[in-house]
């Protein structure tokens, strides 16, 4: 989000889903996307059917690696480094877009400094990437025509995820790989509607449509329309909220359809916060973990049971229609919203999830053009959309970026906040498996699901399994400075030596014990991706 | 013109009349059909397979371990594997449970008649194979001689030590291995394979029949074929997920074969048609 | 379809007459039919007002009739655990007697393929009581759909036998053959509605199974396909290939009219009570075949997949004498992986020529 805001103006896929189809070279990094994204990666493996190059950059030989004509086994944590090194390779071959930098950037000469004073051995060797490799993916990319980088957690959930964002961003603009159709960079989204809730303000320091709320002429809208004054200071961020409850100035807390007693970093931190809360609500489809600690608790309405809008990783609106009446006491959010706003002493009164429309029509602008009777007649409006007349946008930053011009971010290496050592020799990553979503609350329920998977597993290199003794299968320990879980090993050279990778869905083996609550200043998203741990087997009975 | 159609997925009730605990993770189930007339007529063949239902865990089929020479009960001898059989651990003397079958194609007897008989077993696979030795040693004079190769994993492992004291009696051949020796054994060490060494079978008049977990099962076929044994003289029953047992939901294939209705009972040479995991180089 | 098709028991139902003879169809039978939904899908639906929907003819419709005769899930049985033990009770269905119109040859075939496989080893009591009492109105594709390639499954576009009567557009009217005897009774008890057919009208019928059969965009060589496998031609690395790009979402299993796999499973109602269940399964899927403990004995790489399309291109034509994939392209509409069994033909006829 902050990353490309701060480069391009706007924090969204720049392109449709269907443009990765039309791309020469598809350049993934830190995706999954066969397990976490099939609908998107069926759009890369059709442009590859038709000829394109597929680069990936994964620390894990993942499904779609192994399809990639290219793949950059990174060491977790050095993106920067890695791109910083193509770009290099550009710059060198002559392969920069001259003209596009001249005429749509700015801030070029502190990137090309910064790039010039690189020793290129010594950044390949910090990624652990052959040279001749990032020098191949190089040439690629920047050969193309039409180029796509599409990017996901495993570029942001790192202590530099914005930095490593700002450096894909400056990759594609150094090559002139932005603007176009089927050309651009696509960050993309976890659940259905998390460009959504981001674009209704569910972020710390914004109001919808990306309107900051230090800005006083933004608030002051928003007060007229809603009768009711605003706070000036931006919110806090979730690991602020859920680590310390900001030091002890939060009192109680509402949680909507989150489980961080399972999804956040360090989860020993987030029970203490949680438990030492005056009052906890929470509304959800299923008794969290979460849930359970609460005082109250609001079912909700799954989404066939109500009407509304999911937005997905592509800006699409797109309409949601009850299919069925909620169970029992079950209710939409909006409607838990609305009661509980009205026992607060502010009356909240819509008669519709289109009477709601119509106000994010008139406070959001680049939802300015959406209206349920028009997302009805068709497969969803791409923001921006400015108004009735207007279609929506399939692709951004046409014809100029949003901020104006794009803005180059040159970074240097970070290092993750916590690195393997002698007493916690190997890399944990976690991540995500194709059969279930996020904390289980919805698939651990399926019978079929869980037939397919119900337990956690441990990737683990057959170096590193051997020199543990361990089988597959077995049941081992695992371990940091923070916490143990225990899972079975699945020994796999998926994972590089040094190495291990699980996901974090399973209540049974919650990896979040273990992970580090070190977050990316810029966005405040935690470090899933780097922490140091080690594997023991378990005591013999 | 609606006619009715006999609902072949609806279980019977059966009783446990009585369990024998054969190790840490084997028990035998002895078990009788509440319905006692049907009790009465109910027949089966060796190497066939129930479905065994328990309350919230599904179906799932279960080799009898019994010989059809003893009607009247049924013995199912199950191993802790998963929900199911966890919770068929838990059962107790009087408890019921439900039952369809028998299923599958079982072991030829009329065409084992007058053939001296080896039988390789590891850890569980020796339930199938019980019910066909049982049936032969209650029609003794049938057969010619009757040879038990059996492979535990430990000492304190070996199942139906009652059974195998009980053969050794009645004349047969018995011979035991572990993989790991504890104090107290004299006994063998290794593979089952390695008591193959010893043998001097009578290859015309003779026949394997072998059922274990899947190396051994492996290492067993390389061995009996080096002994001179043709693929039409070794007989095995194939292990495969179920959810029918009459060859209609297909979870138990094998390359154009099912499990439950082609077999579970195949030859090896029957095997060698089809491309399985098992088989595989 | 020879030329000779001079059937005596061929008759023309004006279209104009069409809603008429439906509607006294609707007083004796339950209605199933393609309808065109407000969202523009086509699906074939229970009809309780004839007058409340369009009925769609041409577009291939989403579902096949798979779902009415075996659920995506029922009850089987019910169980209770008491003093008396544990017990089932057999749950009964109850199916009104149900016209399916509008069925296109593929989905004819399907449901053909189905009685087959239910009524073949032993009798399924639900899917036949679900099927006893149906009648099945077919009607002839007149212009194949895209994904469409029932010309080289053998199943289309033109069907002779297999419904209870058959339809086939002719404009303005609709030269109706009956199959069966029960298609000539239902002729028989309406027969103000249809009148005798003239060889013009055959002919014209005739006339349009040879453009019917000359606008399919695809060309699939099924044939090919069945005897490499027979053969055992076809490379492992199809197989490894295909298994790599499948993306393990079982649409097309569910998709298609003649995927029969299922699995049975409990769910628990309250502490002494629940319900045994039946429904749709896939042999993509790794839990198809993994057993209790972990082991699974078909080989995730390559195994399964290879399972869908030998059963359906190799296994079926040994025990049928013609494959059980009928050409409906359902698959590839659904497939986003493109490991459809278009994909499979393709790949395992490469490098033959």
């Amino acid at each position: 989000m902050a990353g490309l805001a701060t480069t391009f103006g706007s924090g969204a896929m720049t392109n449709s889903i269907n443009e990765i189809e039309n791309a020469e070279v598809i350049l993934v990094s830190g995706s999954n996307t066969t397990e976490a994204h099939p609908q998107v990666a069926r759009r890369m493996l059709a442009a590859v059917d038709r000829g394109a190059r597929l680069i990936v950059i994964d620390p894990r030989r993942t499904r779609l690696a192994e399809y990639s004509h290219l793949h950059l086994a990174l060491r977790p944590g050095t993106d920067i480094p890695l791109l910083n090194a193509m770009m290099r390779v550009l710059l060198d071959e002559g392969l920069a877009d001259d003209l596009f930098i001249e005429m749509r950037t700015e801030n070029f000469l502190a990137l090309r400094d910064m790039l010039n004073r690189l020793d290129l051995t010594e950044t390949a060797e910090l990624t652990g990437v052959p040279l001749p490799l990032i020098n191949q993916a190089a040439q690629l990319y920047g050969r193309a025509r039409k180029a796509v980088i599409c990017y996901c957690l495993g570029v942001t959930q790192h202590v530099c995820g914005t930095e490593n964002v700002q450096t894909i961003a400056n990759l594609a603009m150094l090559a002139g790989h932005i603007e176009k159709e089927d050309t651009g960079v696509d960050p993309l989204r976890g659940q259905n509607n998390v460009q959504g809730a981001c674009d209704m303000g569910a972020l710390p320091n914004m109001l919808p449509s990306y309107q900051a709320v230090a800005n006083q002429d933004y608030r002051e809208k928003f007060e007229r329309t809603w009768g009711t004054r605003l706070p000036e200071a931006p919110g806090r961020t979730l690991v602020e909220m859920t680590h310390g409850g900001a030091q002890g100035s939060i009192r109680g807390m509402y949680i909507m359809g989150e489980n961080p007693m399972l999804s956040d970093p360090t989860l020993k931190k987030v029970e203490e916060t949680i438990r030492g809360l005056d009052f906890l609500a929470v509304s959800d489809i299923f008794l969290t973990e979460t849930a359970q600690l609460a005082q109250v608790v609001f079912p909700a309405a799954c989404f066939a049971e109500k009407s509304g809008t999911f937005t997905n990783s592509e800006r699409r609106v797109q309409m949601v229609r009850q299919a069925v009446a909620p169970p029992g006491e079950c209710r939409a959010d909006s409607e838990i919203i609305m009661a509980l706003s009205g026992r607060l002493g502010y009356a909240m009164k819509y008669d519709s999830s289109a009477e709601v429309m119509e106000e994010i029509a008139l406070l959001s602008p680049i939802y300015g053009g959406m209206h349920h009777d028009r997302l009805d007649q068709s497969w969803g409006l791409q923001w921006p959309c400015w108004d009735r007349g207007h279609a929506g946008t399939p692709f951004l930053h046409k014809y100029y970026f949003t901020r104006g011009r794009g803005h180059f971010m040159p970074s240097n290496h970070t290092e993750p906040g916590e690195l393997p050592d002698r007493e916690y020799p190997l890399l944990l990553m976690t991540g995500r498996i194709y059969h279930h979503y996020h904390t289980g609350t919805m698939t651990r329920k399926s019978e079929r699901l869980n037939r397919e998977c119900d337990h956690a597993v441990l990737q683990i290199n057959p170096e590193d399994a051997k020199a543990l003794g361990l089988r597959q299968g077995e049941t081992v320990r695992l371990l940091s400075r923070r916490g143990e879980i225990t899972l079975a090993a699945s020994i796999t050279d998926q994972v590089a030596t040094g190495m291990v990778y699980t996901a974090f869905h399973f209540r049974e083996a919650p990896i979040n014990l273990l992970t580090n609550d070190a977050f990316d200043v810029g966005s405040g998203c935690p470090e899933y991706k780097v922490c140091a741990v080690r594997v023991a087997k378990m005591m013999s009975s | 013109m609606p006619q009715t159609i006999t609902d072949i997925y609806l279980p019977r009730q059966a009783r446990v009349k009585q369990v024998v605990v054969e190790n840490s993770q084997i028990s035998t189930f002895v078990l009788v059909f509440s319905d006692s007339q049907y009790n009465e007529a109910f027949r089966y063949q060796p190497g066939q397979f129930m479905m065994v239902s328990l309350p919230h865990c599904g179906e799932a089929p279960i080799s009898i371990s019994s010989p059809p020479t003893r009607p009247g009960t049924i013995h199912l001898s199950v191993r802790r594997a998963g929900k199911l059989t966890n919770a068929m651990h838990g059962l107790r003397v009087g408890d019921s449970i439900g039952l369809r079958g028998p299923y599958g194609r079982p072991f030829p007897m009329k065409q084992l008649r007058e053939r001296d008989l080896l039988f390789v077993a590891g850890g569980i696979g020796l339930a199938p194979l019980r019910a066909v030795i049982n049936g032969c040693l209650d029609q003794r004079d049938q057969f010619g001689t009757i040879t038990v190769l059996y492979g535990s994993r430990n000492p304190s492992d070996i199942a139906f030590q009652d059974d195998l004291a009980l053969w050794q009696k009645q004349g047969v051949d018995c011979r035991l291995t572990v993989d790991t020796a504890e104090t107290g054994w004299d006994g063998a060490v290794g593979l089952v394979t390695s008591l193959m060494d010893e043998l001097k079978p009578e290859l015309s008049r003779s026949t394997a029949l072998i059922c274990g977990p899947p190396l051994m099962f492996r290492a067993v076929l390389g061995r009996l074929t080096t002994m001179g044994f043709r693929d039409e003289q070794v007989l095995t029953t194939m292990e495969r997920h179920m959810k029918c047992g009459v060859g209609i939901c297909r979870h138990c294939h094998m390359d154009g074969k099912l499990a439950c209705v082609d077999g579970p009972v195949f030859s090896l040479a029957e095997l060698r048609q089809l491309k399985i995991l098992e088989l595989a180089e | 379809m020879p030329h000779t098709a001079t059937t005596t028991s061929s008759h023309l139902l004006k279209k104009d007459h069409l809603k008429g003879f439906l509607r006294k169809l609707a007083k004796e039978y339950r209605l199933v039919a393609p309808v065109r939904n407000r969202h523009s899908d086509v699906l074939f639906t229970v009809i309780d007002d004839l007058d409340a929907v369009e009925i769609e003819l041409c577009e291939p419709p989403q579902n096949s009739l798979k779902q009415f005769f075996l659920p995506q899930q029922e009850q089987i049985s019910t169980y209770t655990i008491t003093l008396e033990g544990y017990d089932f009770r057999p749950t009964q269905t109850h199916i009104p007697p149900t016209v399916y119109f509008g069925v296109h040859p593929c989905d004819l075939s399907g449901v053909l393929y189905m009685d087959v496989v239910f009524s073949r080893q032993q009798r399924d009591p639900f899917y036949l009581r679900r099927r006893q009492g149906s009648v099945l109105i077919g009607v002839n594709c007149n212009s194949p759909a895209p994904n469409c390639f029932c010309n080289a499954t053998g199943s289309g576009p033109f069907l002779e036998m297999g419904s209870d009567l058959q339809l086939t557009d002719l404009g303005d009217r609709f030269l109706v053959e009956a199959g069966r005897t029960s298609g000539h009774a239902l002729i028989e008890r309406w027969q103000g509605f249809f009148s005798p057919s003239a060889d013009k009208d055959r002919a014209a019928h005739y006339q349009t199974f040879l453009e019917a059969r000359g606008r399919f965009s695809r060309q699939v060589h099924v044939e090919q396909a069945i005897r490499r496998l027979e053969a055992g031609t076809v490379p492992d690395e199809v197989f490894a290939e295909l298994s790599l790009r499948c993306q393990d979402c079982g649409g097309c299993a569910y998709l298609c009219p003649t995927c029969t796999c299922f699995t049975i499973s409990d769910q628990q109602l309250d502490a002494t009570s629940g319900q045994r269940l039946r429904s749709w399964d896939a042999c993509t899927f790794a839990g198809f075949t993994g057993m209790a403990g972990g082991h699974n004995p078909v080989q995730a790489k390559t195994g399964a997949i290879r399972q869908r399309f030998i059963h359906k291109l190799r296994d079926d034509v040994r025990l049928n004498g013609r494959p059980s994939c009928v050409g409906c392209g359902r698959c590839v509409s659904i497939c986003f992986g493109g490991t459809d069994i278009v994909r499979f033909v393709e790949r395992a006829c490469q490098g033959s020529l």
